[in-house]
């Protein structure tokens, strides 16, 4: 009864909350962005087995984050975290240029997934830091997001977790093109 | 306005719900068209979850609860009918969505705090299904941990009042596990199937417990994929060996009366569950063929299982007398006791006794005197299972050590009658070696044109290995590879009397490995030269090896109906 009258009130004063599920490749730096996010620190951490899920507000908005794993053996498992997402934030690490392909296929192998047909989805471009790294646009480009996304909204946005360049940025994309219910 | 009769360009049809298609499906088994619930159409409900899996058991559950509680009885009859045709043929996935505590409540909603004096037929109903579980899915299922919730209600109605009809048996015979062989393969999907289904549980609640779990859940399913796999073996051997006592159980009833009662429930069960379980066996050969020691205990098993059911095959058409001939011997035992219990119990190879046996057989070559080595000695330990028996009674040799004696009948593993067996592409043979060779032994009988083969194939000379009134035993013996020797037997019977069930065993030291081949035959017609061979393969021989290489043989046989048995070491000819 109390959780139906807060979330009534929350509604009264757009207050939202949503599920976003952040995938991508291992060593992307999911998880150091999801604690930069949640803790304004960064943590070093061991890659992820399993997953992390915090909540994490900004504005209005509470933000459920789930940071799952990307070595290769859990990635079978990411489709057990799709339903009821509202948003998908794809990690990219722009630097590992070997393996942007690989970046790439599993992208699109999780969006095109039928529970992630009404997801919006916002692609970091991460460690921007780093010398050498591909620009957004140049990440966006070899994507090849607007020919293939017929659905989706879709946003490439370059970060750099270790400042925090770029993720706020996302999430307000986030918030600003999910349906104020 | 424009809802009116009117037609118009498209082809006339019911307007189509919207919807998901399981909620349709759902529907579409309830609706109220129906005279009576349609099984066909709560299957297909249930094909759909099994295929779709996620979501798919949730939103079944949640839809069907919500029919239950409809105000019309007629739906919401049919609504469990269709759930219990899901708890039926879903599994676990389903299980784990009856077992919430959600659900649960909202089943119950419309029981009234106190009893009411006659239940409703819903109520009845909903009693039952609840009864049924706590029976079944509660208390044998693989993962009853998570089934707590449906405990808790049936104790929670109970502490109300409220009565459980009684359950049939048959009801819950369909909701108990089923023993079942299965191939790792299998296992593994189904494991994969309950574990996925369990993790977006967990992620669907959400409950820091549920998360911590969640996370403990995925590093199993991500990380110890060896884990599961161990685990599927596990369950094939304790699956297997329960198969075996049922075997070593029908067997025992089939010989213990002449004509045994084969619509006695239990042989039937058995008989089912055998033949059931026969055709898994080659999809778990081919998934474990790097485990030798099962592949090599599953062939052996089978071989069981056939004799087996070619016996109930038999009896079936009233052949007791062949029936009976078929003696499959008891595998349930493991492997690492047969050993010594069944050697001791048959005085197979006794060296003991040698210079006795050697005082009948003159001019035997055998060096067997001096010490023994030990490794011979050691024999009786890996030759288990010999049981020695008379007629032509097929035997399954003890295999795992490492001595392996194949089967040393005739190939097919059932043969109630060895003397109409003419191998026939062997007499081909043998008449081909009448019109073109004239090699020295002239073929009195069809079979002698084996000979053909032996002297074909062994250029080198035979040595008499053995000979005593009733038989003569030859090898020939050469260097096959840089490990192997290629052993060939021939026994001729020197008698006048005719010899059947002959059976000859070999085994050689524990270092080296034996591959014996089955024998041609099992009967010596009467003078007949080199009437049965046999071929061996001995393995693990360097070339350098300085020590002359001892094998130890038995034969058995009958002969003026009564049996008798050789036996002997022989040391192998230099090469």
């Amino acid at each position: 009864m109390g959780n139906s009258v807060s979330r009534a009130l929350g509604k009264l004063f757009g207050s939202r909350e949503m599920k976003i599920l952040m995938l991508g490749l291992d060593n992307a730096g999911k998880t150091t962005i999801l604690y930069k996010l949640k803790l304004n620190k960064i943590r070093t951490s061991a890659p992820t087995v399993g997953f992390n899920v915090e909540t994490v507000s900004y504005k209005n908005v509470k933000f459920n984050m789930w940071d799952v794993g990307g070595q290769e053996r859990l990635r079978p498992l990411w489709r057990h975290y799709f339903p009821a997402t509202t948003a998908l934030i794809f990690v990219i690490d722009s630097h590992d240029k070997e393996r942007l392909r690989e970046a790439k296929e599993e992208l699109y192998a999780i969006i095109s997934e039928k529970e992630m047909e009404n997801v919006i989805l916002l692609v970091w471009a991460n460690k921007q830091d780093l010398k050498g790294a591909l620009k957004p646009q140049e990440v966006s480009d070899y994507l090849q997001l607007g020919l293939n996304l017929k659905n989706q909204l879709w946003c490439v946005v370059g970060s750099n977790a270790l400042t925090g360049q770029g993720l706020v940025e996302g999430l307000s994309w986030i918030s600003n093109n999910t349906p104020k219910k | 306005m424009s809802h009116g009769i009117y037609l118009t360009d498209g082809p006339i049809r019911r307007p189509q719900p919207v919807g998901n298609p399981l909620l349709r499906k759902i529907q579409r088994s309830c609706r109220l068209s129906l005279p009576e619930p349609d099984l066909a159409l709560n299957l297909d409900v249930a094909d759909y979850i099994n295929e779709k899996q996620g979501p798919a058991p949730r939103d079944a559950v949640i839809a069907i609860v919500k029919l239950i509680n409809s105000r019309d009885t007629h739906t919401a009859l049919f609504a469990l009918a269709l759930l219990d045709v899901l708890v039926k043929n879903c599994g676990y996935p389903l299980h784990l969505q009856i077992s919430r505590k959600e659900f649960l409540n909202e089943l119950v909603k419309r029981f009234p705090e106190h009893p009411p004096m006659r239940y409703s037929k819903v109520q009845r109903l909903v009693l039952t299904a609840i009864e049924e579980w706590y029976q079944t899915i509660c208390k044998h299922s693989s993962y009853k941990e998570d089934m707590g919730y449906i405990r808790d209600m049936h104790r929670l109605l109970k502490y109300k009042g409220y009565i459980f009809p009684k359950i049939n048996d048959s009801d819950m015979a369909v909701l108990r596990p089923v023993d079942q062989l299965k191939t790792p393969s299998e296992i593994q999907k189904e494991q994969e199937v309950a574990q996925s289904a369990k993790l977006e549980e967990l992620i669907r609640r959400g409950r820091p417990e549920d998360l911590r779990e969640a996370n403990k859940l995925m590093k199993v399913m991500a990380g110890f994929k060896e884990d599961n796999a161990r685990e599927a073996k596990q369950t094939i051997l304790t699956e297997l060996n329960k198969l075996k006592r049922k075997a070593d159980l029908l067997n025992e009833m089939l010989s213990s009366s002449e004509n045994p009662d084969l619509r006695n429930e239990t042989i039937s069960e058995l008989h089912g569950a055998l033949k059931g379980a026969q055709p898994k066996f080659q999809g778990i050969i081919e998934e474990e063929h790097e485990d030798d020691e099962l592949v090599q205990d599953l062939l052996k098993f089978n071989d069981t299982v056939n004799q087996l059911l070619e016996k109930i095959d038999l009896l079936k058409v009233g052949d007791s007398g062949a029936a009976s001939q078929i003696r499959p011997s008891n595998i349930a035992s493991p492997p690492p006791t047969t050993g010594g219990a069944l050697a001791t119990e048959i005085n197979l190879i006794d060296f003991d006794d040698e210079p006795a046996e050697n005082g009948n057989s003159s001019n035997q070559p055998t060096t067997a005197s001096g010490p023994q080595s030990d490794p011979v000695t050691d024999l009786l330990g890996d030759l288990n299972d010999l049981s020695s028996s008379s007629g032509q009674s097929t035997q399954n040799f003890g295999l795992g050590g490492s001595i392996q004696l194949g089967s040393s009948q005739p190939a097919p593993p059932v043969t109630s009658n060895a003397t109409s067996h003419s191998n026939s592409n062997l007499d081909f043979l043998g008449n081909i070696s009448s019109q073109s060779t004239s090699s020295g032994h002239l073929p009195k009988q069809s079979d002698s044109g084996l000979d053909l083969f032996g002297d074909f194939q062994v250029p080198s000379g035979k040595v008499l290995v053995h000979q005593s009134n009733h038989i003569k035993i030859q090898g020939s013996f050469v260097r096959y590879s840089d490990q192997t020797i290629r052993c060939q037997f021939f026994f001729s019977n020197v008698s006048v009397s005719m010899i059947q069930g002959f059976t000859h065993l070999v085994a050689v030291p524990k270092n080296l490995k034996l591959r014996l081949l089955p024998q041609t035959g099992s009967t010596l017609g009467g003078f007949v030269n080199e009437g049965v061979t046999q071929e061996a393969y001995i393995d693990g021989i360097s070339a350098a090896a300085e020590d002359a290489i001892k094998m130890k043989w038995k034969v058995t046989y009958n002969v003026d109906g009564k049996s008798a048995e050789e036996t002997a070491v022989f040391t192998l000819p230099k090469m």
